[in-house]
């Protein structure tokens, strides 16, 4: 590293200063909002609002109290929850099966797997989200398939939480792929050899010695993929059904429908806290992986 | 088993047996094996399938005259959706518009993150790994809430439904990407080489412009496409700041998709997606060669 420490603040000052004062300041806002303060910038968003609890000293949960009393809220933070946990379980155990096979197969299907599941990564949220409603939705593509196939009552999986989970699991594929591919692919072939060759089998050379070695990007999945899918909007938006809803949608709803900024900020805030804690594992096994490759 | 030679290590009898495959062992092994092939196989095939599917479809949507249920291709064809889209000027607008809003908020975002990928490289300084985390710990807030208590803020700077305004809410999508992909680039530069140009004579700036900016070049333009398509892709704040005077592709997309004839919506998301994948194909293989996944180690 160089010294001039003070150099490289001053080169590291523009995302810090667009982050703190279009991001960080707006969190705060929302935070103190939720809490029942009205005043200072917070006083444009609270003008026009309906149902706002207001404090006129120190702050209160009131708001957060009465969106746990309703049984709506608590089926949306269910949904998101339940969402969030199946899509990441699928998609790391799609990602894992794929980036295996492509580690140690070079055949010619390896190649056009290669070649196809980056493709994900190319297409806008919005335009996957339309693609998979139109795929999925009863008397869409899969629907026509199985009548062909012979059987009837397709029930259409667009609008429901598992037609949600199908498409998180789409788009967030390509990521979860590349993050373990680039993972296994540094992990040498002698180690795996050497294991094979004092009697281990395939899978447990996988288990015991591959998995081992791949924690930090096995981490980075699970954290990135969970986070983006509890805050995500545009995929339970246009698939997800009515009620109950993804808590990203539900937050918009009381914004825009409802015209209740103050409970859609309070929502906003238990996701982040939500995803706080995700981020958590994910600072703590960079924090563990540089400790064992010695950086300070 | 591993067709290497293995060192011999004298066993008694007993275990020589239990290692050595029996010849019944070895017929299952040579039935199992095509099985459990194919059934590889058709799980790949099942994974093209889910992944290609759905945008196969989307695409015949867009040539599609009549496709009825449960037809498994159109009944009749037509180029005639792509006329009418691109015909109706508040759609030719707002593709219009998306292309100049993506080019100058990621000329605004390099100019602005560039420089900090740098130093979160090559310099040492109280605070660093703390602000490459808040950088992204600031992005797990939901973007709804974000807008929301930001439109406050936009309002007392006079930018709510203004170029800037949009600006600045795809600006703040596109910060992570720019700082940390770039970043990783800058510090897989090998700094002996950096070194060896300075001790030959070049000045620091030169250093920088042959030597170290092409090697950490791809990184570079993997964070510049991807903060690219993420400003092109940005809707819920665009719609939110933006509203009426900038309707931009991906907010017109949300009403398209309601309020549209299916072929409507298809020939306008295969507009949107054509640049995405012209630019990730540019990068293509830099991506899998390990340059986004670099990003997301923090040092």
């Amino acid at each position: 590293m160089r010294q001039k420490p003070w150099v490289g603040l001053l080169m590291s000052s523009g995302p810090m200063i667009v982050m703190i004062v279009f991001i960080g300041l707006p969190i705060v806002l929302a935070v103190a909002y939720s809490l029942g303060d009205v005043l200072g910038l917070n006083r444009a968003i609270a003008a026009v609002a309906q149902h706002q609890v207001i404090v006129k000293h120190g702050l209160t949960l009131k708001v957060y109290r009465d969106l746990w009393a309703n049984a709506g809220i608590r089926a949306d933070i269910g949904a998101t929850l339940w969402v969030t946990v199946v899509a990441v379980a699928v998609v790391l155990v799609i990602a894992y099966a794929v980036s295996l096979y492509l580690r140690f197969n070079h055949n010619r299907l390896a190649k056009v797997l290669s070649a196809i599941y980056l493709i994900p990564l190319f297409i806008p949220v919005v335009i996957a989200s339309y693609a998979l409603v139109t795929f999925w939705n009863a008397g869409g593509f899969v629907d026509a398939l199985m009548a062909h196939l012979g059987s009837q009552g397709f029930p259409g999986l667009s609008y429901t939480l598992t037609g949600v989970v199908i498409a998180q699991v789409w788009v967030n594929l390509p990521f979860a792929i590349l993050m373990l591919s680039s993972g296994l692919t540094a992990v040498p072939d002698s180690l795996i050899e050497a294991s094979r060759d004092v009697g281990s089998t395939f899978l447990r050379s996988i288990v015991r010695i591959v998995l081992p070695l791949n924690i930090l990007p096995t981490v980075i999945v699970l954290t990135f993929t969970g986070i983006g899918i509890l805050g995500s909007f545009t995929i339970p938006y246009l698939m997800g059904p009515t009620a109950p809803q993804m808590l990203g949608v539900a937050t918009t709803t009381y914004y825009q429908a409802f015209n209740e900024p103050q409970q859609a900020q309070a929502l906003a805030v238990l996701t982040f806290v939500l995803a706080a804690g995700i981020g958590v594992i994910y600072v703590w096994a960079n924090v563990q992986a540089n400790r064992r490759e010695g950086i300070s | 088993m591993s067709s290497k030679a293995k060192p011999f290590i004298p066993l008694e009898e007993g275990k020589r047996r239990e290692l050595m495959p029996s010849l019944k062992e070895i017929r299952l092994a040579s039935i199992r094996r095509p099985v459990s092939q194919a059934i590889g196989t058709l799980l790949i095939v099942g994974f093209l399938i889910f992944i290609v599917g759905p945008l196969v479809v989307l695409l015949t949507w867009a040539f599609a005259k009549e496709w009825f249920y449960p037809a498994l291709i159109p009944q009749a064809w037509t180029w005639s959706w792509w006329r009418i889209v691109l015909t109706t000027s508040h759609l030719g607008h707002s593709i219009l518009l998306s292309f100049i809003f993506a080019p100058v908020v990621t000329t605004l975002s390099a100019l602005i993150c560039l420089p900090a990928a740098y130093a979160f490289a090559r310099y040492s300084f109280p605070g660093r790994r703390w602000f490459m985390v808040s950088l992204f710990a600031a992005n797990a807030f939901p973007k709804m809430g974000l807008y929301m208590s930001m439109a406050g803020l936009l309002f007392a700077f006079n930018l709510m439904g203004t170029f800037w305004g949009v600006v600045i809410v795809q600006l703040i999508s596109t910060l992570v990407i720019m700082t940390w992909i770039p970043s990783a680039a800058f510090r897989s530069v090998p700094r002996e080489l950096e070194e060896a140009a300075r001790d030959v004579g070049a000045r620091p700036w030169q250093v920088f412009w042959r030597v170290t900016l092409p090697i950490a070049w791809p990184g570079i333009l993997v964070g510049l496409i991807l903060g690219f398509l993420a400003s092109l892709d940005e809707a819920q704040g665009t719609f939110l700041v933006g509203i009426p005077n900038y309707i931009t592709m991906p907010v017109q997309m949300y009403t398209l998709v309601g309020h549209y004839p299916q072929q409507a919506a298809a020939v306008f998301a295969i507009i949107l997606t054509l640049p995405s994948v012209i630019l990730l194909l540019l990068v293509r293989r830099y991506i899998v060669g390990g340059t986004l996944a670099a990003g997301f180690r923090i040092r």
